[in-house]
Order: C-alpha cells, then sequence, then structure tokens
C-alpha cells in the first residue's frame, strides 16, 4: 500500500501558493456550512468536484472509499431520523427530512475531499511553510505537518500488523463491541510501539539540521503569490461573500424541517 | 500550564505531539467508518483509550497530540465543523488533565513511586478515576459549546461523548499503559525524562485542584444534564428538547471555569521524584 497522498501532478492547483490552498480550504468550509439544502449546495460541490478532477485527486479518494460508503449510508439513513418534516415521503420517512440528510452526506463528503483536495496537491514542507507565513508558530507547524504525513504511513502499517496478526489467528470480526475493543489490542501495541521508537533518532537528525536552533529559521523553500493566486483568492472570496448573504437573506434553508 | 507552553522549546516533545497526533488520527480514521453515533459529529471511539496513556507517558505532548490528533481525524473523517474548534480544545483537555492528577490523586499513587503506569491496584484506580475526570471534562466542554450553538443537545452529547471516552480508556487503559510504560522507559521518552522541573508549573494546593477538578467535570456534567432534562426538556438517548437554553449554558459555566481553575493549580512537578534520587 502507497502511504503517500500528495501526487506529484503538475495541475493548476499543484502549482498555486500553499497559503492560496489554506485560504481555499478554509473558506470552502464557510460555503459549505451556509446551507441545510442540498440544492444550494451544488455550487460548492461543482467547485469541488472540479478542483479534484483537475489536480487528480479523485484517485486519492478512491483510497478512502469504504469509509466514505459507510459514513454515506449510516449519515442518510440516520439523519433522516435526527430531524422531522412536515411532507410524507415513504413509511416514517419524510421529504424535508431526506433533503436534509442529503445535505449533511454532501457536507462530510465535500470536507474530506476538500482536506484530500489540500494534502494531495501540497507538498508537506510547503504546508508547512504556507501556515508558518500565516503566523503559526514553526515548531507548531511541523508538528502538524509531520503529523499529516505520518497518518498514511501509520495508518499503513496498522493494516500490515492487522494482516500479519490474522494470520496468526486473531479474529477482528466476531464478538461483541467490548470484546472486538479488545481484540484491537494486539495491533494498537505494535503500532504505538513502531511508531514511537524512533523519536530520538527524529529529534537527533532534527537537530543535526539545526532545528530549534534559533527562535526564528529561514526556508530554502520560497513562497511566492502568483497573478493566479490573487486571481483564485478573489473569486474565492466573492463566492463566499455572495454565499453568505444569500444564508442570511434566508435563502437555502429547508422549509418544515426541524433538526432533532 | 507553563509546561503546555515551554515543551514547545524541546525537540523531543515536538515529535511526540507530531507522533501522537498521528496515531490518535490515525485509529480515529479507521474507526470513522464504523459505528455512527451522529453522523458527522461523533461515532464509537476505541481510540480514545490514547488520549490519557499518551498524556501519562509524554505530558503536555500528549496533550497538544490528542487536540491536533482529534482535528486530523475530523479532517479525514468527515466530522470537520463548527464543532471541530470545541473538539481541540475538549480533546486537549482530555490529553492534558492526566498527567496533572496523576501526582494528586489523594495518595493513591505514592509518592515514593510516581511512575506512569498501572503497576499496582491504587494506581489502576487513580487511572480510572482521572480517565473518568477527563472523559467529563471533554464532553461538557465539547457539549456546552454545541448546544450553545443550537447543534445537539447538551444532555444527549454531554453524556454520549463521556461514556464514549471512558468506555475505551477504562478497559484498555490500564493494560495499554502498563504494556507500553516500561518500552517508552527505557527509550527516556516519558516526559518527565525530557523535561526539566523548572520548566513544568509549580502548581498550588494540588489535591484541592484535584478535587476542584472532579466537581467541574463530573458536577458540570450532573448539574447540565439536570438542568438540560429540568428546563429545557432534552432526553437522554434523544434529540429531543430546546437547545441554546440560558440555563444549560449558565449552570455549566461555573464548572468550566472551574476546570480552567484547577488546571492552574495542578502541576506535574512531583512526578520528578524520580530524577532528583
Amino acid at each position: 500500500m502507497n502511504a503517500e497522498i500528495y501526487l506529484d501532478n503538475n495541475s493548476f492547483i499543484h502549482r498555486l501558493d500553499p497559503r492560496t490552498k489554506i485560504t481555499i480550504f478554509l473558506l470552502t468550509f464557510i460555503a459549505i456550512l451556509l446551507f441545510e439544502d442540498p440544492l444550494w449546495m451544488m455550487p460548492v460541490t461543482f467547485f469541488i468536484l472540479l478542483q479534484l478532477v483537475i489536480s487528480g485527486s479523485i484517485h486519492n479518494l478512491r483510497r478512502i472509499r469504504y469509509i466514505l460508503i459507510v459514513l454515506t449510508i449510516s449519515s442518510l439513513v440516520l439523519w433522516n431520523l435526527f430531524s422531522k418534516g412536515i411532507t410524507p415521503l415513504f413509511w416514517i420517512f419524510k421529504v424535508e427530512s431526506f433533503y436534509f440528510s442529503i445535505a449533511r452526506t454532501l457536507l462530510m463528503t465535500l470536507m474530506i475531499s476538500a482536506g484530500m483536495i489540500l494534502i494531495s496537491t501540497t507538498r508537506n514542507e510547503e504546508l508547512v511553510l504556507g501556515m508558518i507565513r500565516m503566523g503559526m508558530p514553526y515548531r507548531v507547524g511541523f508538528a502538524i505537518s509531520t503529523a499529516l504525513r505520518l497518518v498514511p504511513t501509520i495508518a499503513s502499517s496498522t493494516q500490515t500488523i492487522s494482516q500479519a496478526q490474522r494470520s496468526r489467528g486473531l479474529d477482528l470480526d466476531s464478538g461483541s463491541l467490548v470484546e472486538r475493543v479488545r481484540k484491537f489490542l494486539p495491533l494498537l501495541v505494535p503500532v504505538f510501539i513502531s511508531t514511537i521508537r524512533n523519536t530520538n533518532i527524529f529529534g537527533m537528525a532534527l537537530e543535526s539540521k539545526g532545528f530549534g536552533a534559533r527562535e526564528k529559521r529561514t526556508f530554502y523553500l520560497k513562497l511566492e503569490m502568483k497573478k493566479a493566486d490573487y486571481l483564485v483568492l478573489a473569486f474565492a472570496i466573492l463566492f463566499v461573500a455572495a454565499s453568505i448573504t444569500f444564508s442570511i437573506m434566508g435563502y437555502g434553508q429547508i422549509a418544515g424541517l426541524t433538526r432533532f | 500550564m507553563k509546561e503546555v507552553i515551554s515543551m514547545w522549546k524541546n525537540t523531543r516533545m515536538i515529535i511526540l505531539v507530531a507522533l501522537s497526533a498521528a496515531i490518535y488520527a490515525a485509529f480515529l480514521i479507521v474507526f470513522k467508518g464504523g459505528i455512527p453515533i451522529i453522523p458527522g459529529i461523533t461515532e464509537v471511539r476505541p481510540a480514545n483509550v490514547f488520549p490519557p496513556v499518551f498524556s501519562l507517558l509524554f505530558g503536555p505532548a500528549g496533550a497538544w497530540g490528542s487536540a491536533i490528533g482529534n482535528l486530523i481525524g475530523d479532517l479525514f473523517g468527515g466530522t470537520l465543523g463548527i464543532g471541530s474548534i470545541f473538539g481541540f480544545v475538549g480533546n486537549f483537555f482530555l490529553g492534558y488533565i492526566p498527567y496533572k492528577m496523576w501526582g494528586a490523586t489523594f495518595g493513591l499513587v505514592n509518592k515514593k513511586d510516581m511512575s506512569q503506569t498501572t503497576n499496582n491496584v491504587k494506581k489502576l484506580v487513580a487511572f480510572e478515576i482521572i480517565a473518568l475526570t477527563a472523559s467529563a471534562a471533554c464532553g461538557i466542554i465539547i457539549a456546552w459549546y454545541l448546544d450553545l450553538a443550537s447543534i445537539v443537545p447538551f444532555a444527549f452529547l454531554s453524556i454520549t461523548i463521556t461514556i464514549n471516552n471512558f468506555a475505551a480508556a477504562c478497559v484498555l487503559g490500564p493494560i495499554l499503559l502498563a504494556l507500553l510504560y516500561p518500552r517508552v522507559k527505557r527509550w527516556g521518552l516519558i516526559w518527565t525524562d525530557i523535561m526539566k522541573p523548572e520548566e513544568v508549573s509549580v502548581g498550588v494546593a494540588k489535591n484541592l485542584g484535584s478535587i476542584l477538578m472532579i466537581v467541574g467535570s463530573l458536577g458540570g456534567l450532573i448539574v447540565g444534564i439536570m438542568v438540560a432534562l429540568g428546563l429545557a426538556g432534552q432526553t437522554f438517548y434523544g434529540f429531543t428538547g430546546e437547545q441554546g437554553q440560558v440555563a444549560v449554558w449558565l449552570s455549566v459555566l461555573p464548572f468550566l471555569v472551574l476546570i480552567v481553575i484547577a488546571s492552574f493549580m495542578l502541576s506535574g512537578r512531583e512526578q520528578f521524584v524520580e530524577d532528583e534520587e
């Protein structure tokens, strides 16, 4: 299993400055959260899909398709139950709560997609530098980016260890919830140990390269905002401003819906 | 809270933040596709065994690791949203309270053996008390905010998060800690082996701090639920009743203040006893 999420393409999205991509990522969340009617979420859905296709990040979404499928099914069912409507659809389900469940499912998948686009198109070092340039202390930025980079590696080693333990007879798929949780112990310990054991070497490697030697650090990588960055940012800000305006005006809500 | 800031000067502590965040996030993501409780908000989280274990082993690095790991888990699990802000704060406290309370558990952890492992019954009891307190603190912090924002009712969410956090920590935590401690200690990665005592806050009246932390967390949970059930018409396991009620907001707020005050009273410096010997 390839643990690397970054895709080494040269798409328009890849070439954008990491600060632009981080800002778009944050603005996307605002736009997603504004509406509860799935139809009003279509514009932002279109732009995220466009980014997924242009950047090739859609390939990475396929890697987590099982999680996406489970989330989609559970969300469609449960949000129907967690909301009430007035127009009957079938059995206990109402039209309004059905729309709302679609909106919540879209919200989840779009958020995952937005995150996937960011890390599929931005190298780790670019992401850190982008966050630092936006005001984050570089040590914190380093910790976050290292964690982001390690998540797929750890997930991958979890899978490997899981297969190894299964081949020794560990049955993770049967028993009650508590029993299943307990069975994860032979996975938790090796994953933890294999991840933590190299901390000292990692630390020495960093310090030998001057990490933490000075309060302010310099970077080999230079970031530069180009015309395309400003244009994309201007568009994104206008888009979100328009979405906020429509939301304040009361558009994008589902009439007759009672949440919870 | 001094060490929460001062730890960022230490390279190994920074790496431990990253590694604990990555482990926590990876396991959270694995279980995102498991059993959702409220899709987009929370799900059954066996990975919640990690914050108290990270906290006792890595101290403030475990606290930051829990907070950042939860945020990354939200990002890749599709649960990132307004709630993630207080999810960050709640999970920070889930990883912050255990190491701060460990040395102030009314004598359950002996002053001569402050080792952060469950190698005797008293320490096991201390671990469970601490895990329950931290779980409740995390629960009321997140639920208070989400009720205030009229997203999820306090009564349902606070109890769900508390049970969710505590179940994993209660069952797996002591075993995991006992298994991991000897190795982590051998590698010199226990937080008291990395940091210096002077980098850690001194604290005042630590046992009183522990009492205030327990009262703030569990008291906030009980009082908040009672007010939510009584005045806001909410139910334990349902979504009925009104959210964003001032009564719930005001009744839980003093307990949150207590948690913050207790955080400043507790120290963690007493755990450096082995180094001093």
